[in-house]
Formats: structure tokens, sequence, C-alpha cells
């Protein structure tokens, strides 16, 4: 496999090469940041080599809240919602975790009995160049989740950060014709670049061997409290909870969104689908009288239970996938502390 | 009829309602092109500017021309339903769902339970039923509800027990001077199935608490898990296995269901 080389000064211009409308970069913000546009000006050393980015990034593909349909009117008929075009995208920075979670959502998104064309159109308008991770946060725990601090598959171009400069690898058309329109400003890898791309990701995956040690486990939860979101247990490991929903809307493999619909113009009607929370008390709440039992998980445990049991349990019986990347964002908003490393050790078998 | 954006509903006219009971109407909808479904896949029906519901319609699946949804008066969207007039527009999405397990009810005897609102869903699958009766070997329907003025289409329970192979029972909890008919909850209906639990499949739909009591019932008598299918109440809001309300453990109740085979949920929390 072909690798290159691009010195730091010449980033930008393999970066700014292509014929993208909009690109994304990692900024510093408050910290280990988000995810800002960018027009070439501002340095990425910083930020490609600090912790992933605090926001995920499903809301590219994903938005918190959008128009899906509109009805109504006077002429009685419903048109199809255009997905408008979306701009063609570079969007630099992504970890191994959110390419992973991309995976994820693709799975969901993209699947029988119906597409999502509005998560569809974001995909394909999308470029993306990842970049291995060199300093891992110490909520990350992509290791204790199947992952590494690196890709292997997902990016368009995969960047290995070493000292001065990065590694280059292709994983699409896309990635090979982006790196092409570079021009002279990439070079072929040298022996030397890869092994010290092979020293970078060893270093990472060590810091993160070591972070986690404590939590290094088999997360499979027991069939008891997999089976009993009942139990009390649940009770106690989300004695913090303030069921405030962030770690479900940080989360870049939660998905659950509600349909609502409400007046456009006086004549017609739109519907938005808008980001939701398993952990909010009316998420699953139905039409009718209290006695009927209308919500299925009214108790707060089933509902911080379905959280875990989702991800763990079944996520892979309906996708084939882990439900969680090991981001570890959802540790870092929680404002009760809790950890989802301590929660599932105490869960499991 | 799904459109390539599936959360897009198509506009239908309403043509006629009728009074059923005081709490439910039934609203005939005429979509502009035909509405092919399965007995017990369901639409989202919009009432304009207010939102969807999920309904399963109570008509026949060989009349998709003409679809009839059977609705109680109990929330949001069907507090405004119940006030909609003949000429007025509704949307519609799907079908959604799998179905009824038409093929698994081959060779065996069919016991619909029902209650209360949950017989609509079920009169579906009686008319899909009554198409294919030599497939069968007999149906039996048991149906419950509080009140006798609350008994749903008890003008029907005559013309089809009068059908060869078809057996109708029904109950009401709380009887008025003059009911000298059965009382009791529906599973007071099930005290035996002719003997014949080992060739019985059983369909139920109806408040979840009754489909609790049905389900312990049949299986005292002898009836299997995996012949027990129940129309779990779930918020089902996309339709389409991607929004996440709707699950019970890993299934989508919009997508695998909603309508359940019992051994497939009988582990999984929060069921009942």
């Amino acid at each position: 496999m072909a690798m290159w080389t691009v010195r730091e000064q010449n980033l930008a211009a393999l970066l700014t090469a292509g014929t993208f409308s909009e690109r994304y970069v990692p900024v510093p913000v408050n910290g280990s940041g988000g995810f800002a546009r960018w027009t070439g000006g501002t340095e990425l050393a910083r930020p490609l080599r600090a912790p992933r980015s605090e926001d995920a990034l499903k809301a590219f593909c994903f938005s918190p809240t959008q128009v899906v349909a509109r009805y109504g009117g006077e002429t009685k008929t419903a048109e199809s919602e255009p997905v408008a075009p979306t701009p063609l995208r570079l969007v630099v920075g992504l970890r191994a975790c959110d390419l992973a979670a991309v995976r994820y959502l693709d799975r969901v998104f993209t699947s029988p009995p119906g597409n999502d064309p509005f998560y569809e159109a974001g995909r394909a308008s999308q470029t993306i160049v990842s970049v291995d991770c060199v300093r891992p946060h110490e909520t990350c725990f992509c290791n204790l989740v199947g992952g590494q601090p690196w890709a292997t598959e997902g990016f368009d171009v995969n960047l290995t950060p070493i000292e001065g400069a990065y590694v280059i690898e292709a994983g699409s058309q896309a990635g090979r014709a982006l790196i092409e329109a570079a021009g002279d400003c990439v070079v072929e890898a040298t022996p030397e670049d890869l092994a010290r791309r092979d020293q970078v990701r060893h270093q990472a995956e060590e810091a993160l061997a070591s972070a986690n040690g404590a939590f290094a486990a088999d997360w499979k939860p027991r069939d008891g409290v997999a089976h009993d979101a009942d139990s009390a247990a649940w009770d106690r490991l989300g004695a913090d909870c303030v069921e405030c929903g962030a770690c479900t809307q940080i989360c870049p493999t939660c998905h659950c969104f509600f349909l609502c619909d409400r007046a456009a113009d006086g004549r017609s009607f739109e519907r938005l689908r808008g980001w939701d929370s398993c952990l909010w008390s009316g998420y699953s709440r139905m039409a009718g009288m209290d006695r009927m039992k209308p919500n299925p998980r009214a108790q707060f445990r089933s509902r911080f239970a379905n959280r875990f049991l989702h991800k763990f349990v079944w996520s892979p019986q309906q996708w084939d996938l882990l439900g969680c990347v090991g981001c570890g964002r959802c540790v870092e908003a929680c404002p009760g502390a809790i950890d989802l490393r301590k929660v599932m050790c105490e869960v499991q078998v | 009829m799904m459109s390539s954006n599936p959360y897009q509903p198509t506009l239908a006219r309403l043509c006629e309602v009728i009074e059923e009971t005081p709490t439910i109407k039934t609203f005939v909808v005429e979509p502009p092109e035909p509405f092919s479904f399965k007995a017990g896949q369901f639409a989202q029906l919009t009432v304009p500017g207010v939102g969807e519901a999920p309904f399963t319609p109570s008509s026949d699946p060989d009349e998709p021309d003409r679809l009839e949804f059977t609705v109680i008066r109990t929330g949001r969207v069907t507090d405004v339903l119940h006030t909609l007039k003949p000429g007025d527009a509704v949307g519609l999405r799907g079908p959604f769902g799998t179905g009824y397990p038409i093929d698994e009810m081959q060779d065996r005897h069919v016991l619909i339970v029902g209650g209360g609102c949950g017989l609509a869903p079920l009169r579906s699958l009686i008319y899909a039923l009554f198409h294919q009766m030599d497939r069968i070997r007999s149906m039996s329907i048991r149906y419950g509800a509080r009140e006798s003025r609350e008994l749903l289409y008890h003008r029907l329970y005559e013309p089809w027990a009068d059908k060869p192979k078809v057996e109708v029972a029904c109950t009401i909890d709380r009887p008025e001077p003059g009911w000298s008919g059965h009382v009791g909850v529906v599973t007071t209906l099930l005290e035996n199935l002719n003997g014949q639990a080992a060739e019985t499949i059983a369909i139920s739909c109806g408040p979840e608490i009754m489909l609790k009591f049905v389900t312990a019932t049949l299986l005292e008598r002898g009836l299997p898990a995996d012949r027990i299918i129940l129309s779990m109440n779930r918020r089902m809001n996309c339709g389409i296995g991607k929004c996440g309300r709707c699950n019970i453990g890993p299934y989508y109740l919009c997508r695998e269901g909603p309508d359940i085979h019992y051994d497939k949920i009988k582990d999984l929390p929060n069921v009942f």
C-alpha cells in the first residue's frame, strides 16, 4: 500500500486541495474543542494532536432539528420535502472512535425497511480525513470496546501525526484524488516515517491501556442484570443521574429522535425531526389512561438500564455492532460524574 | 405507498365517520392510491398540524382503497381526530410492521382474544381469515369490554358466529340491569380451549394489563409461548426502526411487530 508524508507547513495545502465548498476542522474551544468552518487560515498542528473533540460529529448528517416533510396547503396534496443538496464537505480530524460511530449510524439509517434520505445525503457529500489519537483523554476507552486509537477503515484519508509531519494513508478513491490534487507538497513516506508512525501508535495504545487498567474486563452484563432492568442495582448505579440526557446528546451513536408537526405558514404544515433521549421520562410514554400503564419505562432505573443494555446487549443483536465506541464523551459530559466504565464493571458477568 | 421520503405523509380524504361506542369512532379513509397492507400492519395517521399516531386498519386488507381505522379517544392526536368530519383531510404513512403471521395459522385452531378497542386490529385479521377459512381448523373470537355500551362492532358478532367454523363469545366487567350475557374479564372466556391447546394458536390485542393476564392464562392452559402472539403497545413513531422508542429489548415493534411472539420477549425487561 502506498503511503505518503506531508510536512507540517504543507498540511494546509493538502487540506485545501480538491473542490470542496466547506471544510471543517477541530478547533480548541474550552479545552479539547469542537469543529468549525475552516478556510485555511488557522493552524492545525495543535488541534490535530489534541484529544478527540468534545462534540460528536453525528450532527453533520443527522441534524439536531430538521424539517423532514411538509404537507397540507390549498391544494390538499402533500409534496415530498426535497432533500436539500448538501454542500460537498471535507471533515478533518475524526478519530477512530468517531469512524466506528459513523459505521454504526450508517447501519441504522440505511437499512430496511426504509433508508433515511437526509442522513444519506449528508454522508454522500462527506469526505473524511481522520487522524490518529496521539494523546487520548483520561475518559477515552476505545481499547475496552474492541477499538484502538487509530483507524483502519472508514476514512478517505488518514493522518498520523509524527514530529513535524503527518504520515498519510488513502482509504478510498476520493482520498487518493485529494492526495493527487495536493501535488508536490505530498511525498512518498520513507521507512523512517513509517517507523515513527508505528511508534506513535504504540505509545497511544500504551497510554490507553494504562489509563484503563482498572476497568479492563469483559463487559458482558450478567444475565440477571441484563434481563431485569428493574433490578435495584440500576438505581444504585444511577443514583447521581439527574436525567439531563447530556450523555445521549453527546454520544456519537445515540440516534433516538421524535417527529412533531407544526404550522408552517398558516396554510401548510411541517414535520420536524429532533433528537430525543431514552433517559427522559416522556420518551416512551403513550396516550392512554394511567391505569393502562402507558409508559413501559416509567421507572428511572428502567430507563437508565435501557441505555446500557441497548449499547452492550441489544445493539450487537440488532446491528452486529456494539453501541459504544469508547469515546468517553458521556463520562465527560455527565454532571453526576457517572462513569460508563464503572457501571459496566459493576454489571458484568 | 412508501415514498422515497419515509417521513412524508400522503394526504387522504376522510369519507365517513362511524360512532361505535361513546369513546370509539371508526374513520373511513379513501387514500389517493390503494394502500396495500397485510392484516396487522399499521399506518401512521396524521391529523394535519397536530401530529401522528399509529393505528392498524380494522378493515379488510382486500379493500386497499377504502381503509377503516377504529380509534379510541385518549390523547393529544385522537382528541382532535375525533372532531374531524367527512371531507376533512388526514395524512397516511406506511404500511409498517410485519403483519400477523397468517402462515403459522395453517391447520390450527385460531383463538382471537380482544379487549376494548383491541378488537379493531383483530378485525382485519378476522376478515383476512374469512377469505381462507379452508386453511384453518376453526376460529374462536373471545372479546371483553367494560360495559355493554362499549362492546365494539356488536352488530357483527352474530353474522360472524353464523359462519362455519367460527365461534364468538363476549363478556363485560360491569353488567347493568337487563344484561343476560357473560360477566367477567376476558380471561374467564378462556376456561378451556375446547381441549385443543396442542393445535391452537392465539392472537391477542388489548390493554397491556389484559395481555399480561391473557398470556398467563394461555400458558396455564398449555399453550406454548411461541404460539401466543401479542399486539404489544409501544410508542411507534418513525415506523422504520430508526427513532428507537418502540423497543422491547432488541426488537423495534414498528419493524418486528407490532404483533410479536411471546417467547421472543418473555425474558426481556419492561414487557408488561
